[in-house]
Order: C-alpha cells, then structure tokens, then sequence
C-alpha cells in the first residue's frame, strides 16, 4: 500500500478527529428556529404561514482518545504538513472515529387551515464509523522493520455511506397544547464502504529470519462507489473509485421521523421525538462485495541450488520478486447488494420559560446502530436580551465527557434567522486542538 | 421596497457564504507529508545448495564417462575413469591374411605346402573357418580333356577332407564354383597348409598339368571373406602396445584455489581377458600431473617391477570362450598415491603394454577366438572424505536489482544486508562479492577489504561426521553513497574460500544429503522529507 495512501487514509481520520460529538442537543432545544425541525417534526410555528429554511451545516464527529487535529497537520512555511507521528503516539491499541454530517440544502414549511403544516426538505448526509488498529497508523508510518518478528493486525472495520435525503412531512396541532409530527424521508444512496463485520482480519508478520514476509487476510467489504477496484499492478495498491456518482438511484430506502411537543401551561413546553426510525438504503447499484482470504507469504527470489549449479541461471534478478508483490492480498470481487442502517436517535426534552428573557431547558438524547450506542444528557438556559438576538448556554455530559459546555447565538432580524450553536463550545472555538467536535450553523425565513 | 424584500433573502445567504469560507480547508493533496524516518525489511532470495548436486556438477563438466555413486552410508564417491582400451586379438595377431582382390594363389604342383600368415613366435596347430569362400581355377592346355580332384588334406568338415572333383575340357579353363568353408577345421603343425590335385587323362594316366605360360602354374586358388573361429597354438614371448591414455581429476580442475586433501584416494585397474594365453601387462608410464605443473611417478609395490601378469582363460582347463579379470588397486597401503593428491592432481597419464608368455613356456598351448579381447580400464576413485583449507572458486554472475535501480536514493538513509547460512556440511565458507559495471570494473565490494566467513561448518564428531546444523548471520551495512553504486551493478563477482571444519585440519566426510542454505533479506531505512 503506497504511502499517499494511508496518508490520505490517516488524514481523513484526523480530519475528522476535530469535529465533535454531541448529536445536537442544543437544536433540540431551539425550538424557535426553523431548523429545529430536524430534530423534532412537531417543532412548527404556530403563528408563521411560510418558513424556507437556507442551506444549514451540522458536523458531529470524534476520535476516541484525546488526539487532536493539531497532532496530525501542522503549518510549516505556509503549508499544510502531515505528521502523523504525534498523533500515533496518542493512539490507543484500537480507535474508533464517528462523523455525522449534514447539509440541508433547503427546506419549506407552510401553516395550511386547521393547525395543520407541512414540510418539505432537501438534504444531504454523511454517517461513518471507522474502528482501526494503532498498528495500522504504525505500520505504514514507521514500517515493517520495527515490528519484526510481532504480528500486526492492520485490519479495520468501517460503515461509511452518504445519501441523498428528501423529506416530505405533517404535523397538526391538537387544541393548542399539543402538537404532533410525522416525517417521511426518502433515501437514495450516494456512496458507501462497508466491511464485513465477520471478515476483518488483516495480520502482517516479519520474520526475524531474513524478513520474509507472511500477510494473512480473511478480509471483506461492500462498497457501492467508493471503491470499483482495488489495482495492485506495479508497487502501488491503488483505489479506483467509481467515476459516475449514484446520484438519485436504484439504491435507496426509507427513514421516518417522528415528534411530539406539549405546552403544559404558558411556560413549560415538552417534547420528544424519534428520527432516522427504520431508516435504512439498499444498495443495489455499483454496489460489490471484496474478499481476500489466505496466506501470502513471501521469501525473496527462489533460486533453484541446481540452477546455480548447473549454470541454468547467471543472474541474480529481483525484478520478478518485486512483481509478485502484486499477488499478494489480490482482492476477489463480485456483485453483491447489502443494506446500510441508519441510527435511530431519540430525543427528550423540555423547556421552562423564567421569564420574557431568561428560559431553561434540559434533553436527553439516545442513539443506537449495530456498532454505535450513545446516550448524552445536556441542561440549557436561553436568555433573550433583545428581541432579534437570543444567547444560550447548555452543560451536558456525554460518554466521552462530562464537562461540555455548550454555546449558541441566534439572531433574528425580522423574519431572518441566522444561528450558530454548539454542544461544545471550547472544542468548536478551538476545534484543531480537540478530540471532537459538534456545531451547526444555518439560516431561514419565515413569514 | 422589493429590493428590501430581496435584502432578506440575500442577508442570511451572504452571512453563510461568509461563515462557509471561514471553514479551513485542508487539501491533503497538497499537504506536505512531515520528514521522517522509516524502515522497511523484507528478503531479497534464498537458495539451497546440495553436495550432491555440486558434486554432479564438478563431475558432469567435462568427461561423460566419470560418475558420481551415492553409498548406502550416503557417502559419495567420484569415480574418474579412463577410456577403456579394447584389445581385439585380431588388432595384436594377423592370421592367414588373404586380402581382397588379391592376385590367385598360385598352386605350382600337384602338391603345393603353402606358407601361412602368422604373427612371429606364434605356431598354430588348429585354426576353425568361421568364413571362406574358395575358387579354385584350372587352365587345360592339353588337347585332352582331364578329370580330377583338388583337395585340401588338413582341412577337414565333420571328418570329411575337403575335395572338389573336376572336369575339364582340352584347351579350356575354367573355375569352379564358389566353395564354401565355413565349419572346417584346419590342422597345422608347421605353419604351413597343404594343397593337392590330382589329374587323369581320359586314359586313366596321371598328369602334372602343364603350364599354359613359363613359370605360370596351371592351377591356382583365390580365397576370399576368409575368417577363423579359433586358433590354438603356441605363443612365444612377443611384446605389443595394448593402451595410452589420460584421465582427468575434474576436482582439481575447476578454478578453485588453496589446498585440499583426499583420504584414500585409489588408482584401479581392471583387465578383463579372453586371451587364452599369458599375457603380462608391462606399465611403461604412470604418472599423475600435479596442479603445479609437476610430474609425480605412480609407485606402487603390487607391480612386479613394472608389470603384472593378467589372469587369462587356460586351454588346458578347458576355458575356451571365457574371460578372466584382473584387478589391482593403487591405494595408500601399497603406493605413494595419498601423498600425490596433495598436490591435487589435475591428471593420470598412463601407457601399458602386453608381453604375451613372458616366462617362454614351450608348454603352454594357447588359443585365441574371433572374440577374444583384452580390455584395459583404469579409475581414479575417490570417497569425498578429506579436508581443506581455503578451497576457494569464483564465479561471474549478471545482476538486476530489477526496481531497485530506479529507486530515488535521495529518500534513502542506509541499508543493511542480512546474509544466513544454515549449513548441514563439515564445510565453512568465507565470501567477498564485487560488484562490477557493465565493463567488469569493480565499483565496490560486500564487505570492506578480505573476504569474511559467511557461513561456519557443521559440527563434527570424532570420525568427521557432521553432526548438526550451523547457523549463521552476516550483517552488511551500507550507507546510501555504496548502495547508490552497488544497486546499479550489472555483474557480481564472487569469491569463495572453503575450509572444512576444525580449521581443515582433520579430514571430514561429505554426503549426500548434507546441504547449505543460504538467504538473504534486506533493511532500508527511509527518510522523507
């Protein structure tokens, strides 16, 4: 595998380990915002006839451990430069990195007669999860030679993929108290990698002898797009990615949403909700499965003792040898469909209004894959010191940390709401030297 | 007012374009990736060499007819033979020589003893016709016609004396038949054969045809295809060349160097004989040449002087038709052979030649038949038991380091070869390697100055039996400058120095089975910057 490779490959990692992880407590809670929606489809606007929200842009993401972007990239003579050394130092013996992105494109709401409103929305998502071995980092950083006579287990496991997101939802409001909310979402897959939770060994050994070479795989992967074919041809090991995005295609699935918010009184609002509930994409187009499985062992150029001998060789060539470098770990491809499932969140919340100003709120959030569980609790305080600008603060803990202090700035210029919001301000004001971040920004008009 | 309606639209899309941009943006395509070092181990090749097959080798490169045998015991011997001189009787001893188209014999009388064609000090008393084809031919001058017999009263087929009766009409000539004279015995005592014709007028008289010409016989033969079976007689004492010839040591021609000594190195010969008379062999020349150009004389107690009587297949026992062999072995015990193979030997020169009945015994009838040969065959036979003391070869390989040529050295600190030898023979080895361009000049070496032991012998035990294997690891450090020359090398010249175990000082015993294995791996430490 070439360098650039597992550069790339590592860089992506770290890019991700300055983004954070706390799936939005704080939109939860800002229910005054249009965007809000994405997280509860009862959030509307009783007294708005039209809401078109702008582009908005959520990121959450973590590395396990405490490494950070500032231990991978650096600036050196106005450049970027990768350096993953500090970052291996920091790397437990398995790591695992989340990345849960969003892009709402655009989306729509209108109040129709009888409390009843509708949504519409266009979005674009991004959900990973990679588990990967401190040996990998190592490995291909330091190389073979420091680890002669060990096993390195290089294999990693990941369920990367990106969709398309087309929502269309209802929501009504029952005797002014009570509303509830229902989204169907439209999934039509763009790309995904997904390694066979069963198949994920890679093993490397170095003998100690003359260093031959012995990779032992039982390794697999579905990929729709991200990788059409591994090319081994030369030293390299190459990914070939698909030229020809998915776009709206064959593969796709189905998500439901949905919400419930109660007014109990003037001041206190309740709310939960449910999102991503079934979701799931099937893919079925571009989409292959990859194994290779055996024992690769390599022993340098076999010279017949009789050639030498006998005269029958003159030379001493390794051009050969190199060459057969490329049958090792050859990946088997075959048409394969397999399904990615979105996780399912929950969210359980309620705001308590103090005063015109001042109001405070706590959330619990849940979220649960095959690979991923996490659960995050998180109490807020909203303060309102003018009418178009709104200021809050949320405390939460999370399985990672429990001193997250969250930030957000709302302004509201007449129908005009802009936002940026937080769970963890410290890491989003200064993300490069955090092991996650969360944040979202965005904007909307309604009328 | 609608362009402020507009503002509002286009306020909040600013605000986020504007929030967008701030997000940093790292191209990792054009990241730098950061300076440092790694090191990547990986074999380069490994091969196996048996003795076995080397000894093949060494023995294959020249002479078809030498071979190596694997012992029961698994030890080897190279034998290195000689061609082997055969003898046909018929090559030493001439008999009754009647070429082709050769002028008739002329018969001058009615009784005519004609001289046979024997070799010197031999008398024949019997010989068997195996082929003839006789002619016999009458010129009848006369102005009768004659009739007759033409005989020949010592040949005999099952007890009939051949004859052939004839006719002959006035003034006419004629020849007979072709008469056949396979299966007849002939019986001589003087070297001579009798010839006889008896002719009659038709009135019964006997005459003496007469010469159709002056001092041209009226009758004569013409013998043709003629060969014998057997010829018993007597041999006289009569000396002649039986073989001249070479052998050579391939061992001690290669281009290997130093010294080396060979237990129990031995010299055969072997006679095989169906002469069927005695025969001495007489060695005129012995010698072995010495790889210093020397001449080192073969001697030996088992000869009697210089010669050695063959055993020989006895008339009087009743041995016609078989063949006796004589066997002599030139060894430490009885010749100064141990001591020529120290000077490693490259050639056997030898020249024997045959003395027959060498005591002159009038007694002994001997005999020969058309198959009767002596063959001579002399070995050079050596079990591969001795020592050495830097035996050394080289050799020129061709070299591609294949990808490794176009490797950017720049990205390149240092390399490390590592050499393991596992080696099963009583044999150790030291090792240089040049590395040469493509005009053969060396650009640099393995290792810095004399060649360095690369591979250490197998233990030994008391009787020079290797008893286990030896291991070992040759690190050959190489700062970026010497692998930058060596890796473009076209040719690898090698040298290697064998010394037995026990520094070559006690003989050990090479076998088949034993092998050396050889590998190597190579370290490159990278730096990236």
């Amino acid at each position: 595998m070439s360098n650039r490779f597992f550069i790339t490959a590592l860089a992506i990692m770290a890019a991700a380990n300055i983004l954070c992880a706390q799936q939005e407590l704080m939109l939860h809670q800002q229910s005054q915002l249009w965007h809000a929606t994405a997280a509860n489809p009862a959030f509307v606007f009783p007294d708005k006839k039209i809401a078109i929200g702008l582009p908005s842009f959520g990121l959450d993401a973590a590395h396990s451990g405490d490494i950070t972007y500032n231990d991978l990239f650096r600036e050196e003579g106005g450049r970027t430069v990768i350096d993953p050394s500090q970052a291996i130092g920091k790397l437990e013996p398995d790591n695992e990195i989340f990345y849960d992105q969003r892009f709402e494109l655009l989306s729509l709401g209108v109040r129709l007669p009888g409390d009843v409103f509708l949504q519409a929305g266009f979005a674009t998502r991004i959900n990973a999860t990679v588990d990967y071995p401190k040996s990998l980092a190592e490995l291909f950083w330091y190389g073979n030679a420091p680890y002669i006579g060990q096993t390195l287990e290089v294999g990693f496991a990941t369920n990367t993929f990106e969709w398309h997101e087309l929502s269309f939802g209802l929501a009504h409001r029952f005797n002014k108290a009570l509303t509830f909310g229902g989204r169907a979402k439209f999934l039509s897959g763009i790309s995904a990698l997904q390694t066979d939770e069963n198949r994920n060994y890679l093993g490397v050994y170095t003998d100690p002898d003359i260093y031959q070479l012995s990779l032992q795989s039982d390794y697999a992967f579905y990929s729709s797009r991200t990788i059409s074919a591994i090319d081994t041809s030369g030293l390299g090991f190459e990914l070939v990615q698909n030229q020809f995005k998915n776009g709206f295609s064959a593969n796709t699935g189905w998500a439901f949403d949905l919400g419930a918010q109660l007014n109990v009184g003037r001041n206190l609002t309740l709310a939960a909700s449910v999102l991503d509930l079934g979701g799931s994409i099937k893919w079925k187009k571009n989409s292959n499965y990859f194994q290779s499985k055996g024992t690769f062992e390599y022993n340098g150029v076999e010279i017949p003792g009789t050639d030498i001998i006998n005269g029958t060789t003159d030379s001493l060539d390794f051009t050969a040898a190199l060459d057969s470098l490329n049958d090792v770990l050859q990946f088997q491809k075959s048409a394969a469909e397999f399904s990615s499932e979105l996780p399912t969140r929950i969210y359980v919340g309620g705001t308590l209004k103090l005063t015109q100003r001042w109001s405070v709120g706590a959330v619990v959030h849940h979220q649960y894959s095959e690979r991923r569980s996490a659960t995050s609790v998180g109490v807020n305080a909203q303060w309102s010191p003018l009418k178009w600008l709104s200021l809050g603060a949320m405390y939460s803990v999370n399985d990672q940390s429990a001193a997250n202090l969250g930030f957000n700035l709302i302004l509201k210029p007449g129908p005009v709401q802009l936002f940026i919001l937080s769970d963890n301000a410290l890491n989003a004001a200064a993300p490069y030297g955090s092991p996650a971040v969360n944040f979202r920004f965005g904007g909307a008009v309604v009328f | 007012m609608r362009f402020t309606k507009g503002l509002i639209f286009l306020f909040p899309a600013m605000a986020l374009l504007g929030v967008f941009s701030a997000c940093k943006k790292v191209g990792l395509d054009e990241a730098d990736i950061a300076g440092h070092s790694a090191e990547y181990a990986f074999p380069l090749m490994n091969t196996t060499l048996t003795l076995k097959d080397l000894m093949f080798k060494v023995l294959n490169d020249t002479l078809s007819g030498d071979t190596i045998v694997v012992n029961p015991d698994n030890t080897m011997t190279l034998y290195y033979s000689g061609d082997v001189a055969e003898k046909p009787a018929t090559d030493i001893f001439a008999f009754f020589e009647f070429p082709p188209n050769a002028p008739p014999i002329p018969i001058p009388d009615t009784i005519y003893k004609y001289p046979l064609t024997v070799p010197d000090s031999v008398y024949i008393k019997r010989a068997d016709v195996l082929t003839g084809e006789l002619t016999v031919i009458i010129i009848n001058k006369l102005q009768e016609p004659i009739t007759g017999i033409f005989s020949i009263p010592q040949m005999s087929k099952n007890g009939q004396v051949f004859k052939w009766p004839f006719t002959v009409p006035a003034d006419t000539n004629i020849f007979s038949p072709v008469l056949y004279l396979d299966g007849h015995n002939l019986l001589s005592d003087s070297n001579t054969l009798q010839f006889r014709y008896e002719a009659y007028l038709p009135n019964g008289d006997r005459v003496k045809l007469p010469e159709p010409f002056p001092g041209f016989p009226a009758v004569g033969l013409s013998l043709q295809k003629f060969t014998l079976s057997y010829v018993e007689g007597y041999w006289g004492f009569s000396e002649y060349p039986l073989t001249r010839d070479t052998i050579d040591i391939d061992i001690n021609q290669t281009s290997l160097k130093g010294n080396v000594k060979v237990k129990d190195p031995k010299v055969t010969m072997t006679v095989s004989n169906s002469w069927g008379f005695p025969t001495r062999g007489v060695v005129k020349y012995l010698s072995f040449l010495g790889k210093d150009g020397n001449e080192y004389k073969l001697e030996s107690t088992v000869f009697n002087g210089d010669s050695i009587d063959f055993e020989y297949p006895s008339w009087a026992a009743g041995e016609v038709g078989q063949t006796k062999y004589t066997h002599i072995v030139l060894d430490g015990t009885n010749s100064n052979i141990a001591d020529i193979f120290n000077a490693q030997p490259v050639r056997l020169i030898y020249e024997v030649a045959g003395i027959s009945n060498a005591k002159r015994d009038p007694t002994i009838t001997g005999f020969l038949t058309n198959e009767s040969t002596i063959a001579l065959s002399m070995n050079v036979e050596l079990v591969l038991e001795g020592s050495a003391q830097d035996f050394g070869a080289e050799q020129t390989l061709d070299l591609n380091f294949g990808d490794y040529t176009d490797i950017d050295t720049t990205k390149i600190e240092e390399v490390e070869f590592k050499l393991v030898t596992e080696n099963t023979t009583p044999i150790s080895s030291a090792l240089q390697l040049y590395f040469q361009d493509e005009n053969g000049v060396a650009v640099d070496s393995l290792f810095r100055g004399e060649p360095q032991f690369i591979m250490d012998a197998a233990p030994v035990d008391a009787n020079g039996n290797a008893t286990g294997s030896k291991r070992t690891e040759t690190f050959v450090q190489m700062d970026i400058e010497r692998f930058d020359r060596v890796r473009k090398a076209k040719k690898i010249f090698l040298q290697t120095y064998f010394t037995t175990a026990n520094g070559g000082l006690v003989p050990v015993k090479l076998l088949a089975t034993q092998q050396a294995t050889i590998k190597m791996g190579l370290k490159v430490k990278t730096k990236i910057f």
